[in-house]
């Protein structure tokens, strides 16, 4: 009787370990390629969100220059040595957003929030169409680095090294950041400037250094998240920025917008959730998917996650 | 006292922002015809009792009542409940919400403290566009000009024209409405406000940046406007001139919390009121 | 001396100018071989008049009611597949639906009709679809309304973005291969014969987004757009307002869409990207925000430019010019700066928020004279300002140099360190605007 009984307890455990061990034979994969393919959305959705923090615009250029920095990498490891392909791209990366800031964004500060948002979508149509241009549209091949293309063996599942490097590297990135938001001054400035405009101005506040600063983090992240994505997903053409910068922006409307912290569990969020629908064979709605999370969001708690709420004055 | 009836009822009514309260157990009536003052240093909630009036914010507590009917009424819950420091925490059960169009709707028209007229339209449009509401053609009608919807649009247009020479701006009807001076811009928010065919009229500093002879043009205005109208009015003013010149009764606030009430003669020799607008006598 | 003709003569000088265009556009699409450069010209005429369309009703959200919408190719979309799928003949549909057993639909509208009422019965085919491509998008308008609308301007923005994306995957779904022929291209649906059509449908449609925002409900939403919380308070129902407003442009977005199916003669879910939206935000920019006429020059504009003038700057020769840098890609680039410019320095676009009007024209054909005359004196003028700024602003920035340099002298002086309080020569006071907010 008992003996029969803890048979059929232990063969109960057994199978259901066996189902659970299925189960994660089966999804492993695809968590794992969500937290990679999370970490890197989380690099670019940081930009989104700081910009939007300070400057309330949705910065429609910024899934271009992720886009770029991929672009910029292709062509300049042809002549040059990796590392410094690296190095160069981040810095290119950070050129360019500064400029569209500074011609884009800057004069038209004190316009009505549409021009402004306009003006971004402009700045991205001629980033798409320049890339459009250099690259004949044709998908150029990412080059292939090595030691992050290396396969690993976790468990039964078998993945890229760079699937186990972005989480880690996203999360000590994020936590540099925070803590220079946290302890420094212009980590300071930025949180008064992201709290109010105008008052942080008067209190003499260097806005312009501010929101200078702002851009070149938030760019320098989205070019680490360039190299890391593009590593996984090799072919890029002008259209490549598009997709993870809208899904990005959606991370940090999820984390609620203007929150660092926010951001990066919005993107995993969305990087493990889409993965998941790829496993399940609905690759069509595996984008849809976060649109449709966006919606969901906006409807039910449109501050996001970590986001606070202001009140209109009337 | 007052045998005139009540047309509009604030009870107990508070609100609360986070820890501030802003508006602090408002009890405050305006009767029939009268012209009703709000007063009280700045920060005072004035606005925002406006505001808790007119379904712009939802009162944390209280009810408001417009000629009978209680159409806002609120108790804190949520979060507030145990945020919630005012008074007659349990005295209201229902949660009764209306969207300030529906609040304009049953006749309470109000004016803005800064000047919210409609800034690409034309003075006679800002009129009209007040009028929409009593509009009754459907937007099919409107748009391919039924002979209904016609004769709606022309009658529209005339009493528009009708009200802006009541209130001095006829020769301004075709300007663009921001283009008008300061004073005539409060005006034409009257106009506006007029518009909606109110029988009870919000007016928030209806004399803010004016001189003393803009002000005292003001006070006959809206005597003016009273009689022909046929309304009641509760305006929150600082010249304290045209509130004790045509207010017949006053409220005064500060800090949220109500100091005093009564007649301009009695608020005047009120000491809490002294004490709260010249900040005591040590 | 006052020109200003009576509106008897306006209309008759609109409809005279109007139908001297449909006979040009009729006439010109039979006569004129194809192949020639004039060729261009009717195309671009379709083609922009199917973009002024979906511009127009853009503006009417965007310029208008104040809503910030993105989802202008989604519609799009949902109204070209609509038509296409209804009026595809019967005997293509094995073709045409070749993965999907000839698909689910076996018949045309088109054919249907025509069979009973023969020509007239082919024009009723083409028209019934594209209203019931306007009015599906319309409902779907309305559905999607109801969420997004409650949101704030750039939110907005992203969720109908977004709902644009989420309508583009559904489209190309496979499971819905039967209707939509999934991932694959519709085509030999029924298309129009001649420029016309598609010219007097966009310019009926525009017609009627005017009278709609010249009447009353025009007017509220505009109220809408200028201030949302003194609409409210006039008594007008912001939700009410805005739905209709976006249902309203979804339907022309859908019959826009319909336009521009017959336009591409096949029809395939991929193009229809935000790219597409941002093409179509851009011509309203260009046109002016908030102005009808500017849309519809806008598009002419944009589809001359793009799909016309600036061609030979793809093929490496261009008004003369011919450069090794100008290869295929190269058109957008310049004409993608071109509305940088115009975007930066020209925000207001081509007409602002003005319409077109018969008086205002003939005012500005008057005034260009002068104009031209005036204009080496206000170049002067506009100079000098420039170079007063330039001073202004050079003095000011050698006055703070000079200011930190005694500060820095002082300080390394020592001196810095025991002045209890700075001075201040002039106070300057901070007043927000309207008067404490």
């Amino acid at each position: 009787m008992d003996t029969s009984g803890s048979r059929q307890a232990s063969r109960t455990y057994y199978l259901r370990k066996n189902i659970i061990m299925g189960l994660l034979h089966t999804w492993l994969p695809y968590i794992l390629a969500g937290i990679a393919v999370g970490g890197q959305y989380a690099l670019i959705a940081i930009g989104y969100t700081m910009v939007y923090g300070i400057l309330r615009l949705i910065n429609f250029a910024h899934g271009d220059v992720f886009m770029w920095s991929g672009l910029i990498m292709v062509y300049l490891v042809t002549v040059l040595p990796l590392w410094l392909s690296v190095i160069l791209v981040i810095a290119f990366a950070i050129v360019l957003g500064t400029t569209i800031e500074r011609v884009a964004y800057r004069p038209l500060r004190t316009a009505p929030r549409m021009s402004i948002m306009i003006s971004a979508i402009g700045v991205s149509y001629l980033l798409q169409n320049f890339a459009l241009y250099i690259t004949g549209g044709l998908t150029k091949t990412y080059p292939s680095i090595s030691w992050l293309q290396k396969t690993v063996k976790i468990g039964s599942a078998t993945t890229k090294m760079v699937t186990l490097i972005t989480p880690v590297l996203t999360i000590v990135l994020v936590f540099i950041l925070v803590m220079l938001i946290k302890h420094t001054k212009i980590g300071m400035a930025m949180r008064a400037v992201s709290r109010d405009f105008e008052t942080s101005s008067l209190m003499g506040i260097d806005i312009n250094r501010v929101i200078t600063v702002t851009f070149i983090i938030g760019c320098a992240l989205a070019s680490i998240g360039s190299i890391l994505y593009f590593s996984n997903y090799t072919g890029i053409n002008p259209m490549s920025g598009a997709m993870p910068g809208l899904k990005a922006f959606v991370a940090a409307v999820f984390g609620g917008i203007g929150s660092v912290p926010g951001a990066v569990v919005g993107a995993f969020v969305i990087g493990i959730c889409e993965n998941l629908i790829k496993g399940a064979g609905w690759t069509t709605f595996s984008d849809a998917f976060t649109f449709v999370l966006l919606i969901i969001i906006l409807m039910v708690k449109p501050t996001g996650l970590f986001g606070e709420k202001n009140l209109d004055k009337v | 006292m007052d045998n005139r009836q009540v047309v509009l009822k604030l009870s107990d009514i508070t609100m609360q922002f986070g820890g501030v309260v802003a508006v602090d157990n408002l009890n405050l009536e305006v009767h029939k015809n009268e012209i009703v003052g709000l007063i009280g240093p700045n920060g005072a909630g004035k606005t925002t009792a406006f505001n808790c009036i007119t379904g712009v914010y939802e009162p944390t507590n209280g009810a408001v009542e417009i000629n009978g009917q209680v159409v806002i009424e609120n108790y804190p819950k949520g979060k507030m409940k145990d945020a919630y420091k005012g008074r007659n925490k349990d005295k209201y059960t229902r949660t009764l919400t209306m969207l300030p169009d529906k609040v304009t709707g049953l006749g309470v028209a109000r004016t803005f403290q800064n000047i919210r007229l409609f800034k690409g339209m034309t003075v006679l449009e800002n009129v009209m566009v007040a009028m929409h509401m009593n509009q009754t053609e459907s937007v099919f009608a409107a748009t391919f000009r039924t002979k209904k919807a016609r004769a709606q649009e022309k009658a529209m247009r005339e009493e528009a024209m009708e009200l802006l020479k009541k209130v001095d701006l006829y020769e301004n009807m075709d300007d663009l409405s921001t283009s008008l001076p300061y004073g005539k811009q409060r005006h034409l928010e009257i106009a506006r406000a007029l518009a909606t065919h109110p029988t009870i009229l919000l007016l928030d500093e209806p004399a803010a940046g004016m001189n003393p002879q803009e002000s005292d043009d003001l006070m006959k205005f809206i005597g003016r406007i009273r009689e022909e109208f046929d309304l009641s009015i509760l305006m929150i003013e600082h010249h304290m001139q045209v509130v004790m010149g045509i207010c017949e009764h006053i409220y005064v606030l500060n800090y949220g919390g109500q100091i005093a009430d009564g007649t301009p003669e009695e608020i005047q020799a009120n000491p809490a009121v002294i004490e709260a607008y010249l900040g005591g006598d040590e | 001396m006052d020109t200003r003709l009576d509106n008897k003569k306006k209309i008759a000088l609109s409809a005279a100018c109007l139908i001297l265009f449909m006979v040009f556009v009729y006439f010109g699409d039979i006569m004129i071989r194809p192949g020639s450069s004039m060729k261009m010209l009717i195309t671009v005429i379709e083609k922009g008049s199917i973009f002024a369309l979906v511009a127009a009703s853009m503006n009417l959200l965007n310029g208008f009611t104040g809503l910030f919408s993105l989802g202008q190719a989604g519609f799009m979309l949902i109204g070209a597949y609509t038509y296409a799928i209804f009026t595809i003949p019967a005997d293509s549909h094995d073709k045409v639906y070749q993965y999907f057993n000839g698909g689910i639909i076996k018949w045309s509208i088109v054919e249907i009709l025509e069979s009973k009422l023969g020509l007239a019965g082919h024009y009723l085919g083409m028209l019934i679809p594209m209203l019931m491509a306007g009015l599906l998008v319309a409902l779907i308008g309305f559905l999607i309304g109801i969420p997004v609308l409650r949101l704030k301007s750039d939110y907005l923005a992203i969720a109908t973005l977004g709902f644009a994306e989420i309508i583009r995957a559904f489209f190309q779904w496979n499971t819905l291969g039967p209707l939509t022929n999934g991932s694959n291209v519709l085509r030999k649906y029924t298309t129009y014969k001649n420029a016309i059509f598609p010219v007097m449908i966009a310019g009926i449609s525009i017609a009627i987004i005017l009278l709609l925002i010249n009447s009353t409900y025009g007017r509220a939403f505009r109220a809408i757009r200028d201030d949302e919380i003194a609409a409210e308070a006039m008594g007008i129902n912001l939700f009410k307002h805005k739905e209709m407003s976006f249902v309203i442009s979804s339907f022309f977005a859908g019959i826009s869409g319909a336009l521009l199916a017959m336009f591409q003669t096949t029809i395939s879910a991929t193009p229809f990207t935000t790219v597409m939206t941002y093409e179509i935000l851009l011509i309203v920019v260009i046109g002016g925000i908030g102005s009808i006429t500017g849309s519809v020059i806008g598009a002419f504009l944009f589809t001359a430019a793009s799909e016309w003038w600036l061609r030979g700057l793809d093929a490496g020769k261009w008004m003369g010019i011919s450069s090794s840098l100008m290869r295929p890609g190269f058109r957008k680039v310049v004409f993608a700066i071109l509305i940088m410019l115009i975007v930066l320095f020209y925000s207001r676009g081509i007409m602002g928020d003005k319409e077109f009007s018969w008086d205002g024209f003939f005012a500005w054909c008057k005034s260009r004279p002068a104009a031209v005359k005036a204009w080496p004196e206000k170049r002067k003028a506009s100079r000098a300002a420039k170079k007063e700024a330039r001073a202004v602003k050079s003095a000011a920035k050698a006055r703070a140099k000079q200011a930190k340099e005694e500060k820095e002298a002082r300080k390394s002086s020592g001196e810095g360190l025991f002045t209890p309080l700075v001075l201040a020569d002039h106070v300057v006071v901070f007043e927000k605007e309207g008067r404490n907010g």
